[in-house]
């Protein structure tokens, strides 16, 4: 069933810092939108207004999970997740001193992803073989790559039907990058899951996305209706990429 | 010679004995401490709101005194919940942890004691039971039940909690939650809730420990103070948040004191526990199992 992700006219900041202004953008059933904009420009700030993290100031947030729709705003974040909206965060937010697999099963902590838990964790350990070899190491002596792979793999543990991922592409080697994006791809088609996936490094990020919106300055300066349109659009080389 | 041998495996054995009990009143700390980074130095006042639960219990009800305490632990879990909700309405939520959350409990460990002497008064009371009193005669050694009972009791608390934590969604959330509260609320669980249980837990193993100290020695209400020091101790020497660890500490500083006690004479015991929490933090700063 259908899951998808409407932000409308959204506001928000930090006390009287003003970051979001009037953000409006979408990621419908299935698709991979990416959320592309250099550092500073307020990607982490709506991502974290999507998981209640950060209260917006106006506007809605309206998640469709499987046909029932549900405006986020105004929700604690464990409800948001509790719904089926997974996120991971910038910085990965692991538990340093618990285990692979203690992280791992943490992420199922939400009551509908326990009766798929052996499944999941199956699936996790297939696509991220080096976390089934390191399933004993604390999650906090791994290395940047692995650590990453482990953050995806544990928001993915509660089963969500809705994946927020920030800057997956942070702090790893270029090779690295690419594996990190491909993973995403393949998590996204064997969960069949709807993702928004805020980066800076825009080729990587416009390999595996549908669509993508930039944001300068907290607003939508661009929307790429398709992978294409963002490669070729004259603005973006210019403001973006700086060529 | 032979006589120094046999006093020397009685200090071992007895010191075990003790150490088990040490677990049964430092599990609580384990928790609050050593997993939600809260100093609740009101813990052993609630250890003896136990003693004089199961003091009551034998006394008056004529029942035996572990399981006196056992009827109250549903009380003694929702007055942890409650304390903790207090605690964090006044300081956790505004930011406020340390020193007034000190204070905190610092106020909450008067309240308690004074509570205690207005009660009970400054006497000393004691349990009856079949295992007060009498050995256990395992040929090489004699073991007194009165060591044995709360040495047991010490070791089934400790595992059942382990089990519980290893293998229970709350029980993995617990262990989590200081490391990370934002990313918890990520996993779907509200931290708040998480903590308000294991303090729960955690008086509920105090009043287990109150149990298990009535059963070993004749108590009065300031006795608790004895074992603040040594429960901290314990905690820290086996590496905050391992209740293996924990163990090993508790059993080791059992042995140590009772060896000092046996052939230095008891006054000399404290210091040598202290001793070696320092040698062993100097040597393994996050402790003995410490991750
Ligand atoms: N916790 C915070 N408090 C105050 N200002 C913040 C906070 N987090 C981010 N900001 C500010 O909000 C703006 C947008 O930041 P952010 O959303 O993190 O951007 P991005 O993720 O695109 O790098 C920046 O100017 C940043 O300094
Ligand atoms: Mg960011």
């Amino acid at each position: 069933m259908a899951s998808s992700l409407t932000l409308s006219n959204i506001v928000a900041g930090y006390g009287a810092v003003r970051v979001l202004d009037d953000v409006s953008l979408s990621v419908g059933a299935g698709e991979t939108v990416a959320l592309l904009g250099t550092n500073g420009n307020g990607k982490s700030t709506l991502m974290k207004s999507i998981m209640g993290m950060v209260r917006p100031a106006a506007g809605t947030i309206t998640a469709t999970i499987d046909g029932t729709s549900h405006e986020l705003v105004g929700r604690s974040t464990e409800e948001i997740v509790d719904l089926g909206v997974g996120f991971v965060p910038e910085g990965r937010r692991l538990f340093p001193k618990l285990t692979v697999t203690e992280n791992l099963l943490l992420g199922a902590f939400r009551p509908t992803a326990r009766s798929a838990i052996a499944k999941n964790l199956d699936f996790c350990f297939e696509t991220f073989p080096r976390l089934k070899e390191r399933s004993n190491q604390l999650a906090g002596s791994m290395s940047g790559g692995e650590q990453q792979m482990l953050a995806l793999a544990r928001a993915l543990m509660s089963a969500p039907r809705i994946l927020l991922i920030d800057e997956p592409s942070v702090g790893l080697a270029p090779l690295l990058v690419q594996r990190t994006i491909d993973k995403i791809k393949e998590l996204k088609d064997g969960f069949n899951l709807t993702v928004l996936m805020a980066e800076q490094n825009f080729t990587q990020a416009v390999r595996i996305a549908d669509r993508g919106y930039v944001i300068v300055h907290g607003k939508i300066a661009f929307t790429g209706e398709s992978a294409e349109a963002l490669n070729n659009n004259d603005l973006i080389r210019e403001f973006y990429l700086g060529a | 010679m032979e006589a120094d041998a046999s006093l020397l495996i009685s200090a071992v054995v007895s010191g075990l004995l003790l150490g088990g009990f040490y677990a049964a009143v430092s599990v609580g700390v384990a928790i609050s401490f050593g997993m939600l980074d809260i100093v609740n130095i009101a813990h052993p006042a609630f250890i003896l709101l136990g003693s004089y639960v199961a003091f009551i219990g034998n006394t008056v009800f004529g029942i035996d005194p572990i399981l006196s305490v056992m009827i109250t632990l549903p009380a003694f879990y929702l007055l942890g919940m409650l304390a903790y909700q207090v605690y964090y309405v006044a300081f956790e939520r505004r930011d406020d942890q340390s020193l007034r959350g000190l204070s905190f409990f610092f106020g909450l460990l008067f309240i308690a004691e004074v509570g205690l002497i207005l009660v009970f008064g400054v006497d000393y009371r004691s349990v009856q039971a079949w295992y007060v009193s009498g050995n256990l005669n395992l040929g090489v050694v004699e073991l007194p039940w009165r060591l044995l009972v709360p040495f047991l009791l010490g070791l089934a608390m400790v595992g059942a909690l382990q089990i519980f934590l290893a293998r229970t969604f709350i029980g993995r959330a617990i262990q989590a939650v200081a490391q990370d509260q934002q990313a918890l609320r990520l996993m779907a669980a509200d931290p708040t809730k998480i903590k308000r249980i294991a303090f729960g837990l955690s008086f509920a193993t105090a009043a287990l420990g109150g149990a298990a100290m009535i059963i070993i020695q004749p108590i009065e209400p300031s006795i608790g103070r004895e074992y603040i020091g040594r429960i901290f101790a314990i905690c820290v020497l086996g590496g905050l948040g391992s209740f293996p660890g924990m163990v090993i500490a508790a059993l080791t500083l059992g042995v140590v004191e009772n060896i000092t006690a046996t052939f230095f004479g008891p006054s000399w015991a404290p210091a040598v526990s202290f001793g070696v929490l320092l040698i062993t933090l100097a040597v393994r700063p996050s402790g003995i199992l410490g991750r």
